[in-house]
């Protein structure tokens, strides 16, 4: 095979055992990598009602055909297991170059089965896979973590590990790689850390081979140039991040605030993307194979916030910041840093937090919840300790860390939770933004933006402009946009190439590197099948039409004040569309004839 | 007329925000007129051979103008426009 490397490793932590399998190439083909061929094998391999942190669990590192190769962007793998926060299907996404890794070292995927009896890690060298004692790890941070693994595998060895806050099975724990990189969403780290699982370390010596290497060199080359020469992704996120985004959504009153209590933040701009260049940002910073460089190596001297890292990005800032109220930018990346340490999902952090400061305000949590901490909005110091509070698993972190939904209802108000699925909605105001609260509401995973990035044609007007307020032709342009998102997540491609290159060019990578012909279309459908594997797993276990909502405040409460006030949601008008579109039954179910035509019957 | 600049044109104009009294009274005159005081490291990302960029993102009181005249978008002495860069972010 060619762009797939061919082969599976399987490890049972139960029993300690390791085997390799061949990786079948009509399912390779159908269900691309990564996501993709990570959803199929859980499919086929797990009950999806599954305790997610059970043994039963399984968890998948997958990376994509183009992983690993010099395609622009492209080394990206996914997370693939059961969610704990949503008991959903998870897939996170990474970047970095421990998938690049994974391949070199002659693997498309990694499946972890069982249970450790005690704390491990995976020291995985080419065809050398050994299970170790990770007792010594257990409880230090990412970064230390890393560091001693280094030294005690190889300097050049790529790291995926969890922090203190995946071995105490927090629902929102990510799992982080190469230090700064995280497979953030759904809590994939608690599952890691209720398998002892601390790390899986990998060093790779071969190679991803390409079918065609001269079409493969000038598909590349055509990618790149597309990508550099526009003007939105080959300029504004190296120099300002993503969160550049604060001033926009800001400015068209979508920008959640308060816990999605206003949509515009007076002070937004002191924790934009203008205001990181010009006080914290070091350099920019990519992943492997990346031209964009949106990365932000970061520093912050303020004594009471003073740390080295990367970030914030857009989603982050925005959760720390205006949806908290609050404008200091050291605070904000220092929370971000904490998050990296401990390992822990930033836009599941902020939202947890609003929601607490939420709830505080109202009186529903009080000091006596808190152990004291003055959980106010605004409240910038309460704020980075509530972070940290999350990462050690002491006072009120213990109830932060179950993500904002539980947290919400335990005081018995889930109302109040801004999630979808129990997954925390990003930094996008759904009243605001029609078409993302619709992928918001329909979301496989929850409340997740980049699934379905309707933003660019809503609110940046890429690849065309799209009226954010309409409701007409959004149920197609979810739908569109879902499907070509899980095609490429599948291939290990990042979502901002997309600013620059599309189904065509991802189609011509594709068919060059693995020797399959796929068209534009046959590489959207692809993405169909795998939404649509997804949908199944959900429904199969337990969710059902009832949970593709959003926040009642999303419906029931107008934007109060700004460019869109009294906007409210219209996702409930959109969602029967949204099915007929989807092929999907009155129920959210896909019909006999969807599942024929995706060969998933 | 208050205008806000963000990103690239903070550094074109050397500034995060300005007034204009009296407002030119349209979006094309206001973007002409900018584009001949600050040059081309203003223009560039804003107009294309003298029509509005597809990708910049010009607000009026929050509106785009894309979904309203475009350049042709009236402006009154108490509107607040927004000036962004092609950009993305996510």
């Amino acid at each position: 095979m060619h762009g797939w490397t061919g082969k599976i490793l399987r490890v049972d932590l139960t029993s300690g055992t390791v085997r390799t399998e061949a990786l079948n190439p009509a399912t390779a083909r159908a269900f691309i990598g990564a996501r993709g061929l990570g959803t199929k094998i859980m499919y086929d391999e797990v009950d999806p009602t599954v305790d997610p942190l059970s043994p039963a669990n399984k968890l998948i590192f997958a990376a994509g055909p183009l992983t690993g190769t010099f395609a622009p962007s492209m080394g990206r793998f996914d997370v693939v297991t059961k969610g704990p926060l949503t008991g959903a299907i998870a897939a996170s996404n990474s970047g970095g170059a421990w998938g690049p890794e994974l391949k070199y070292a002659g693997y498309d995927l990694l499946i972890v089965e069982g249970r450790a009896a005690k704390p491990v890690y995976l020291w995985i060298e080419d065809d050398a896979v050994a299970i170790r004692d990770a007792a010594h790890l257990w409880g230090k941070d990412v970064p230390e973590t890393t560091e001693r693994l280094n030294e005690e595998t190889a300097a050049d060895a790529k790291v995926a590990c969890i922090g203190p806050a995946g071995e105490r099975m927090a629902l929102i724990a990510s799992i982080m790689n190469d230090m700064q990189r995280a497979a953030g969403r759904s809590g994939v780290g608690a599952v890691m850390g209720s398998k002892n699982l601390k790390a899986v370390v990998v060093r790779g010596t071969g190679a991803v081979t390409v079918a065609d290497r001269e079409a493969f060199v000038g598909a590349v080359t055509r990618a790149a140039t597309k990508i550099k020469e526009h003007p939105v992704g080959g300029t504004g996120l190296r120099l300002y991040g993503t969160n550049v985004l604060v001033n926009i959504l800001n400015s068209v009153g979508g920008l959640p605030t308060g816990n999605f209590q206003e949509a515009r933040f007076e002070t937004a701009d002191k924790v934009g993307g203008e205001s990181l260049a010009a006080h914290q940002l070091q350099r920019p910073k990519g992943c492997f194979a990346c031209i964009i460089s949106c990365g932000r190596a970061t520093k912050v001297t303020n004594p009471k916030y003073k740390g080295r890292g990367e970030g914030p990005e857009y989603e982050t800032a925005w959760g720390f910041g205006p949806d908290c109220r609050i404008d200091d930018l050291d605070a904000v990346t220092k929370a971000n840093y904490l998050c990296n340490e401990y390992g822990m999902d930033t836009i599941s952090m902020g939202g947890t937090i609003a929601c607490a400061m939420e709830l505080f305000s109202r009186g529903l949590l009080t000091r006596e919840d808190t152990a004291g901490l003055e959980l106010d909005f605004g409240n910038a110091e309460a704020m980075v300790e509530a972070v940290r509070l999350t990462g050690t698993g002491e006072g009120v972190g213990v109830l932060l860390a179950e993500g904002s939904y539980r947290l919400a209802s335990r005081f018995g108000h889930p109302e109040l939770s801004m999630t979808v699925k129990k997954q925390e909605m990003p930094a996008y105001d759904p009243r605001a933004v029609q078409g993302i609260g619709l992928n918001y509401a329909t979301n496989n995973r929850g409340g997740c933006h980049v699934r379905g990035y309707t933003i660019s044609p809503e609110i940046l007007g890429v690849p065309v402009k799209a009226d954010k307020d309409a409701i007409d032709g959004k149920p197609e342009l979810v739908v569109l946009f879902q499907n070509l998102t899980a095609a490429l997540d599948s291939t290990g491609g990042c979502l901002f190439t997309t600013f620059g290159i599309g189904a065509d060019e991802f189609a011509e990578l594709m068919t060059t590197a693995t020797g399959v012909p796929y068209t534009a279309d046959r590489f959207i459908r692809a993405g169909e099948r795998i939404w649509n594997l997804e949908r199944l797993w959900n429904l199969k276990a337990g969710l059902s039409a009832v949970d593709d909502t959003l926040p009642p405040r999303m419906t029931g409460e107008p934007i109060p004040a700004g460019p869109s006030k009294g906007a409210v949601s219209r996702v409930p008008e959109m969602m029967p569309l949204y099915y007929a579109v989807r092929g999907w039954d009155g129920e959210g179910v896909p019909t006999r004839e969807t599942l024929d035509v995706l060969e998933l019957a | 007329m208050q205008i806000h600049y963000f990103a690239l044109l903070r550094t074109a104009t050397r500034r995060s925000r300005e007034n204009r009294d009296p407002p030119p009274p349209t979006v094309g005159h206001l973007l002409r007129d900018l584009a001949a005081e600050y040059g081309p490291e203003f223009a560039r990302w804003v107009l294309r051979d003298g029509a509005l960029s597809n990708l910049a993102i010009i607000l009026v009181d929050g509106r785009d103008v894309r979904g309203l005249q475009g350049l042709d978008t009236p402006l009154t002495a108490d509107c607040e426009v927004s000036i962004f860069p092609p950009l993305a972010g996510g």
